[in-house]
């Protein structure tokens, strides 16, 4: 593995169209063996991102590493040890799915045609397309597409595979499939790198994550990293000025929640540090006699994490 | 310098490299050549004393006389009415370039081959059976033979090639002509001298006749007529590729193929056989057509024709678009060659100008 | 960063030539229902050419049309004359626009690219295919007029340009020379049309454009004000082939067609080359 662990670095990375910026400065780090989320609206340049990735498209500025080599210059032993869809699926319609992908090992160079029907069978049966092998591409609904998508990345092996908005067009169990496909891949050791613009499609599934708007990176690193590290602590109680007290011993620095609906009990909201753990603060509160009725440790969600970081949520932005 | 300028060039430099090849070969080939010294006097003898007998070649004649568009005058076909046939003969050998193949032996015969684009007109002639005139268009075969049958007296010479005419045309060099040698060159891959002959006469518009000469055998391979003031010639023949091996003896045997209209010609034997040159292009059936009454007048390079009034004016009708009206009549102008067409119908014809055809018309 | 080499890979050769990718390109072609359209409507060509022959039972007409009734084998010579300006031209615009266009239209483009075909080898290959078809164009007129002429008409000894009779099965030999010439001529514009396939991801413009540009040739070689062009023009020697039909054989336009197919696949195959290596796949 590559000294710095990364499998996709980048640095001051931009693409311009024109004079429309579609990436700028970006400094993405993909660790290696992670299952990656690189999230965004829809046009906040992720699919221009992953094309530069993969030596599809020149930087304007920036350099890439991908899997320790530089691209666009090395691109020709980088991308075997890659596999990708991106932006949708593209296939001879009149052709079947076991021809198209044939036709795509055949473009690979150095692969043995002896095993190509093999390898292709056995891309087919990890995305459940076995039954439509023969099939017309023509005929195949989206999401038998979308699956044929990623049955070409896996071909062969990868060191790393990158999927742009691979559930796209997939029924939920179609969906629940691909996040499995993608556990499975990462188990072997593969770096995955998934593009999507549904935060809840991939937030199970990823270890790390990068958050795109209007072509800026806004936001990366672990997924814990991402939601916020400090969590809060809410403590349900009618003594209010006597909680406070026993939690500024150990530093916190509660406020009373005003916002509390009416009848109900007031309620105390602070921060959690790292090193305090809940249960010793509670046994410190019961032993100052505050009564205690309720305490819940929360954690920002990402969703709410990101709509933070993006704004008005996932519309389109330009 | 940006990137993608960077990553283009050595693809962009492919074909500048390829361009200028295709430009500078051509150029290059006509270097000049390591071949001993000759005054215009030895190369004239060179030429004289040459002792080719046998040869084969392919030869283009090109014709650039800055004539108008000429094209509606239809020179597609080179036969049709006897003077449509005169007329255009002339207007194909003015406007476009042919492609032509030589086969000659002085045992056998020879063979001219013109070579048009999916068609072909054969010139046969055999000391045993005479003269085969084949247009493979026409479906027409013309087979003049000499009563008295087998004399030679169809020289192969007859067949104008690059080395018949310019042999004709040093014949009758004298003291109109100055002689020169010019710098060696290359052609049909063959070291050649040049030989250019400048016209005394001021009233030409011929400025130079250049005829290369092969370096080894003394066989003209190519003449250039270049107009006064011009810098590139108005017409020329050279050889694309020349062998001076005998040609296969099957090609001057001719058998007229099934479905052509064969004419027989009979010509007595102490008749010259000048009227059966190929480039007439005669439509068998007819007689050859008769000369016209030609008369001329001046002599050397400034020899002007005369058509009488009736003969080929009629053909001339309809020239018009392309001719300009002058004092008594109407002239077709190009860079090398001046017709004059007066309104009582008599042609004059020259390489000289319209004021000498005008002066030689009172 | 430590060397690439140090990373884990699959075992694979590397630097694989291009025999793979041109079988299942050529297949590819072969395969798809359009070639066979094309190739059928050129077979089409003899086929009339004959029918209205015996239809009529007279000549006339374009070259070798009027020979047909005497001899089928003139059949293949008659298709191959008509064929050339405009048919086969319009074949090989739609074959060579499509190669790279058409990938781009259907998103094939960047899944052969991520592959990696690689982008010199994948143009390389196409170009290879589509002069392929050319010869399978120019064979398919020819083969299909002899055998609509052989089955139609008397087949006899054929009388070359020169006068010359040869034997039926000599003239057939002719024929497929002719369809080699006609093949070799259309190769420039073939690399015309791939370089314009290049540019552009919307294959039926670069079809049109090629076409056009074979229209136009031919339309500058029909000027005589423009001879000084002529020799440079790719249409130069699309009828040369009549060069074959002459005894002896002149091979000169042959060659020179040669040289000069070879030049424009030459120029438009660095073009293209440039074009593609330094283009950004956004289909
Ligand atoms: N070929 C192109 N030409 C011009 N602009 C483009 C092109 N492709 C993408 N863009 C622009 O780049 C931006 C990012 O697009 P994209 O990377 O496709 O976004 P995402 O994949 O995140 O939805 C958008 O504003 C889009 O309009
Ligand atoms: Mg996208």
């Amino acid at each position: 593995m590559t000294s710095s662990g990364l499998a996709v670095e980048t640095r001051g990375l931009t693409k311009r169209f024109g004079r429309h910026e579609a990436v700028s400065s970006l400094d993405l780090s993909v660790p290696t063996g992670s299952v990656f989320g690189f999230l965004g609206p829809n046009g906040s340049g992720k699919t221009t991102t992953i094309r530069m990735l993969l030596a599809l498209a020149a930087p304007s500025a920036g350099t890439i590493t991908v899997l320790g080599s530089e691209m666009p210059k090395r691109s020709a032993s980088v991308l075997p040890r890659v596999g990708a869809l991106v932006e949708g699926p593209g296939f001879y319609p009149f052709l079947s799915g076991a021809a198209n992908l044939t036709r795509f090992d055949a473009a690979e160079p150095g692969t043995s045609s002896r095993t190509r029907s093999a390898r292709v069978a056995e891309a087919l049966a990890r995305v459940g397309l076995s039954a439509a092998a023969a099939k017309k591409v023509g005929s195949y609904s989206l999401g038998m597409k979308q699956r044929l998508g990623i049955a070409v990345a896996l071909l062969s092996p990868r060191d790393l595979i990158v999927l742009d908005e691979p559930t796209n067009g997939l029924d939920p169990q179609g969906t629940r499939e691909v996040r499995s496909l993608i556990r499975g891949l990462n188990a072997d050791g593969t770096t995955v790198l998934v593009s999507s613009h549904l935060l809840a499609e991939i937030e199970q599934l990823c270890t790390h994550a990068a958050v795109m708007r209007a072509g800026r990176l806004v936001a990366q690193g672990g997924l814990d990293e991402l939601r916020g590290a400090t969590a809060a602590i809410e403590i349900v109680t009618p003594d209010l000025d006597l909680a406070r007290e026993v939690l500024a011993r150990f530093g916190l620095d509660a406020t009373a929640d005003e916002t509390s609906t009416g009848d109900s009990t007031p309620r105390l909201d602070a921060p959690l540090p790292d090193g305090v753990l809940p249960e010793d603060l509670v046994v410190e509160l019961v032993a100052a006699d505050v009564r205690v009725r309720g305490v819940a440790v929360r954690r920002p969600s990402l969703e709410d994490r990101f709509v933070e970081l993006t704004g008005e949520g996932f519309d389109v932005e330009r | 310098m940006n990137p993608s300028v960077k990553r283009w060039a050595p693809f962009a430099a492919v074909p500048i490299i390829a361009v200028a090849a295709a430009i500078a070969i051509p150029m290059t080939t006509n270097a000049a050549q390591d071949l001993p010294e000759k005054t215009p006097q030895q190369l004239l003898e060179f030429v004289a004393d040459s002792d080719v007998t046998a040869f084969s070649g392919e030869f283009t004649q090109t014709s650039d006389l800055g004539l108008p568009d000429l094209s509606s005058l239809g020179s597609g076909s080179t036969t049709g009415a006897d003077g449509d046939g005169f007329m255009s003969a002339l207007v194909e050998l003015a406007t476009t370039s042919n492609d032509a193949r030589i086969y000659a032996d002085a045992e056998q015969g020879a063979r001219l081959q013109v070579l048009d684009q999916l068609d072909e007109r054969d010139v046969i002639a055999t000391a045993d059976d005479g003269l085969w005139i084949y247009d493979s268009g026409e479906k027409t075969a013309l087979h003049v033979t000499h009563e008295g049958s087998s004399d030679a007296s169809t020289p192969p010479a007859d067949v104008p090639t690059p080395s018949s005419v310019a042999e004709k045309l040093l014949d009758s060099v004298d003291d109109t002509t100055a002689v020169a040698v010019g710098s060696n060159g290359t052609v049909a891959g063959r070291d050649v001298y040049e030989l250019v002959l400048t016209p005394r006469d001021e009233t030409t518009l011929v400025g130079d006749v250049t005829i290369s000469v092969d370096g080894e055998t003394g066989m003209p391979l190519g003449i250039a007529v270049t107009a006064e003031g011009a810098s590139s010639p108005a017409f020329s023949v050279a050889y694309t590729s020349v062998d001076y091996s005998t040609p296969d003896s099957s090609l001057f045997a001719f058998t007229p193929p099934a479905g052509v209209e064969v004419t027989e010609k009979a010509i007595p034997a102490d008749a010259h056989s000048d009227d059966a040159a190929p480039d007439d292009s005669t439509t068998p059936g007819d007689a050859a057509p008769e000369a016209p009454d030609v008369t001329t007048t001046g002599a050397g390079w400034g020899t002007i024709v005369e058509l009488a009034a009736g003969e080929a004016s009629a053909s001339l009708e309809g020239l018009d678009a392309i001719t300009t009206p002058v004092d008594g009549g109407r002239v077709l102008s190009s860079s090398l060659v001046n017709v004059l067409i007066t309104d009582d119908g008599r042609v004059f014809a020259g390489a000289v100008s319209v004021d000498a055809l005008e002066s030689a018309a009172r | 960063m430590s060397n690439a080499d140090t990373l884990t890979s699959p075992a694979r050769r590397r630097g694989g030539g291009v025999g793979d990718l041109l079988l299942s390109e050529l297949a590819l072609l072969f395969r798809r229902r359009r070639t066979w359209a094309l190739l059928g409507a050129l077979a089409l060509i003899p086929v009339l050419l004959a029918v209205a022959v015996r239809l009529s039972g007279s000549g006339g007409g374009p070259s070798f049309v009027g020979d047909i009734a005497g001899n089928g084998l003139f059949t293949g010579f008659a298709a191959i004359t008509v064929a050339v300006p405009l048919f086969l031209p319009l074949t090989v615009g739609v074959v060579a626009g499509d190669t790279i266009a058409g990938e781009a239209s259907l998103g094939t483009l960047r899944y052969l690219l991520i592959t990696p075909a690689g982008r010199i080898r994948l143009l390389l290959v196409k170009f290879a295919v589509a002069a392929a078809f050319c010869l399978a164009a120019a064979l398919t007129v020819v083969v299909a007029g002899l055998l609509i002429g052989l089955a139609l008409f008397p087949v006899g000894p054929v009388t070359l340009l020169s006068g010359t009779e040869i034997p039926a099965i000599d003239a057939v030999g002719r024929a497929l020379l002719i369809a080699v010439h006609v093949a070799i001529s259309l190769v420039g514009l073939t690399a015309i049309g791939v370089f314009i396939s290049t540019l552009t991801d919307v294959p039926v413009g670069a079809m049109a454009a090629t076409v056009v540009l074979s229209i136009t040739a031919q339309i500058l070689g029909s000027l005589s004000q423009l001879s000084a062009l002529h020799p440079y023009l790719f249409s130069a020697h699309w009828f040369g082939f009549g060069d074959l039909l002459r005894d002896p054989i002149s091979w000169a336009s042959f060659g020179d067609n040669v040289v000069l197919q070879l030049g424009y696949a030459v120029v438009f195959g660095s073009l293209a080359m440039g074009r593609f290596v330094t283009r950004d796949i956004l289909s």
